[in-house]
């Protein structure tokens, strides 16, 4: 690794028990840094199987600040490359997604493979007799390790490290969670693909999204307007009030987040407890439709398991550095670091198969409901993560102090940690992974 | 011009100067009580159930959408949106569905800015798109029964989009 300009002793020292130093947030030299040991270590999620789900599919993502395609190849093998040509630097492939039997450059027609090996090139008489086609540096450059655990595909621009299912840990469960929601015992990922930029750190979605003290304050506005509203909600709505519900949810009184439970590792992960207590989306609701879709469990898996299954009452489960991950509703962020002051997040749902239209309708509109850039809700989040940035860009007070909770964060032993809402154990956990990524290991 | 032109322009441009003004009040009074906003965000989008959208909203949940707007502590639009409109290339034509008396078409642009929100935050932006509106004739003058608006980077990334486009 080259010598960074940062040595790894001022990089302990911006990171304390209660607090994290501004630089972490406006110091372009701090990014590049992280960029490097902890994006460029880390195992980033690529896309659901579904979105390459035939041989030759492919579907272009971003993996740390890399364009890269995912392909099925013929041989059923997913591949993550590098969207750049070998011969001139030019990107290969412009569109999204689709299904082809290769991809040649637009500039001068070298043209490769679904696994990144260079096929053809035009011209040959007037290259180097010892010009060999199939020299690995002529292919497309591939993501080092690519890995899929029940149909997440990960990448890892790190030839060697920890395995996939090492780096998820006990949070494994949250994938499996979200798969065994389905019926049919399969997901697939549908209804499209929200992205929203920030201009703020990205590290600020994570710290945001299990803090259970911000939703009085923030969403404060969302919530009174919801609370205000004289709806009858025995008359039918086309989105069956969950627009509301996603609304007024966040008025939880202090006491009541309190008592919600934050969980966490050493590994940086963490996760919440549910919150959403009434109107549709709260866990064993008797409407027809979630009838329908229980019942549906119940014949394939018994009640027992079913229950166990629909039970898991979790809201935002965070795998750090940029992964958040809600089983119950189908969703899964991720956040794309853009630069140190911009971030883009990118938020997909998923159709549980074999279940009711109906809960594949209510994935969507949570979605829409929290991500579009119209949302009641995130958009506060948003202005409050750019507001941050804004101020941060004053130098004066140094640190930023995380020292809520800090009495009575609870040590489960093996790495895992426990505390009431109310606690900002997440941003602790957090932290200690960012200084383990950046420090130990440089 | 032919009347029914006349009039939907009449009808596109005061509905777009409510807006400008942030006279949101009197713009919900526009819909229908059945009517809906829709913004999607797939080009060419044919279904708000199964795919999702920027706005779909009900003359309910737009009502929220509005009065939210008015709370003192709505962060993002503290400080409020400033918008401008333009409306350009309107077609009308008889409305061809039961309850529907006028539908009109037009290219919509809005431009964006919010002032005073800070170091690098004070951008302009440009919105852009084409729109189309079902009218219903009603003692109370012309109401929406559907606005659909389709930005031409609908399916792209964007910052907080807080008021109606």
């Amino acid at each position: 690794m080259p010598d960074s300009i940062i040595d790894t002793q001022t990089l302990r020292s911006l990171v304390r028990p209660d607090g994290v130093h501004r630089r972490l947030y406006t110091d372009p030299a701090i990014f590049e840094i992280e960029m490097e040991r902890i994006f460029g270590r880390c195992w980033l999620f690529l896309a659901h199987e579904s979105q390459v789900r035939d041989p030759g599919d492919f579907f272009r993502t971003r993996l740390a600040r890399e364009d890269v395609i995912v392909t099925r190849g013929r041989d059923g093998a997913v591949r993550a490359l590098v969207n750049r040509c070998t011969h001139r630097g030019a990107q290969i492939c412009s569109a999204e997604r689709g299904n082809t039997a290769g991809f040649a450059c637009p500039y001068h027609a070298w043209t490769f493979g679904l696994d990144g090996t260079l096929n053809s090139v035009p011209h040959r008489q007037s290259l180097p007799p010892d010009f060999d086609i199939k020299d690995p540096r002529f292919a497309l450059v591939r993501v080092p390790r690519v890995e899929s655990y029940r149909g997440f595909v990960f990448g890892s621009l790190a030839a060697a490290g920890e395995s996939l299912s090492d780096f998820l840990g006990p949070m494994r469960s949250v994938l499996d969670n979200l798969v065994d929601r389905a019926p049919e015992g399969e997901i697939e990922q549908a209804g499209g693909i929200a992205r929203q930029e920030y201009r703020g750190n990205w590290k600020f979605h994570h710290e945001n999204a299990n803090d259970t003290l911000h939703p009085s304050f923030v969403h404060e506005s969302s919530v009174a307007t919801a609370r205000a509203d004289k709806r009858d909600f025995d008359a039918p709505a086309y989105d069956e009030h969950q627009t509301h519900t996603q609304m007024m949810s966040n008025g939880f009184s202090v006491r009541e987040w309190q008592s919600l439970a934050l969980t966490g590792y050493t590994s940086g992960h963490t996760y919440m407890g549910g919150f959403y207590k009434s109107g549709v989306l709260a866990p064993g609701r008797a409407d027809p439709i979630s009838q329908e879709y229980r019942s549906r469990l119940v014949a394939q898996h018994g009640e027992e398991k079913t229950n166990a299954i629909l039970g898991e009452d979790r809201f935002n489960n965070l795998f750090y550095p940029n992964i958040s991950v809600n089983a119950q509703y189908q969703q899964i962020r991720i956040v794309q670091p853009l630069a140190v002051d911009r971030t883009r997040v990118v938020v997909m749902c998923f159709r549980l198969k074999g279940a009711p239209d109906g809960i594949f309708h209510r994935a969507v509109r949570f979605l829409t409901n929290l991500n579009s850039p119209a949302s009641m809700i995130l958009a506060d989040d948003v202005e409050i993560f750019e507001r941050c940035q804004s101020g941060l860009s004053n130098p004066a007070p140094e640190w930023l102090d995380h020292s809520r909770g800090l009495a009575t964060d609870r040590d489960r032993g093996g790495g895992r940690f426990e505390s009431t809402g109310i606690s900002e154990l997440p941003h602790r956990l957090q932290y200690g992974a960012w200084l383990r990524y950046m420090a130990d290991a440089a | 011009m032919s009347d029914l032109k006349a009039e939907a322009e009449a009808f596109l441009i005061a509905e777009a100067r409510l807006l400008d003004a942030g006279r949101f009040d009197e713009w919900l009074a526009l819909f229908a009580e059945d009517g809906f906003y829709w913004v999607p965000a797939m080009p060419g989008q044919s279904d708000p159930f199964n795919h999702i959208s920027i706005f779909y909203e009900d003359k309910s949940v737009l009502a929220m959408r509005v009065r939210r707007l008015g709370h003192p502590r709505a962060y993002a639009a503290l400080p409020m949106t400033r918008t401008a409109h333009m409306i350009g290339s309107i077609t009308a034509e008889p409305g061809a569905a039961p309850g529907i008396d006028l539908a009109c078409r037009s290219t919509v642009m809005m431009a964006d800015f919010r002032a005073g929100a800070g170091e690098g935050r004070a951008d302009r932006r440009l919105w852009a798109g084409q729109q189309s509106h079902r009218l219903r004739r009603t003692p109370e003058g012309l109401k929406i029964v559907l606005k659909r608006v389709d930005l031409i980077d609908c399916d792209a990334a964007h910052g907080v989009l807080s008021v109606p486009i």
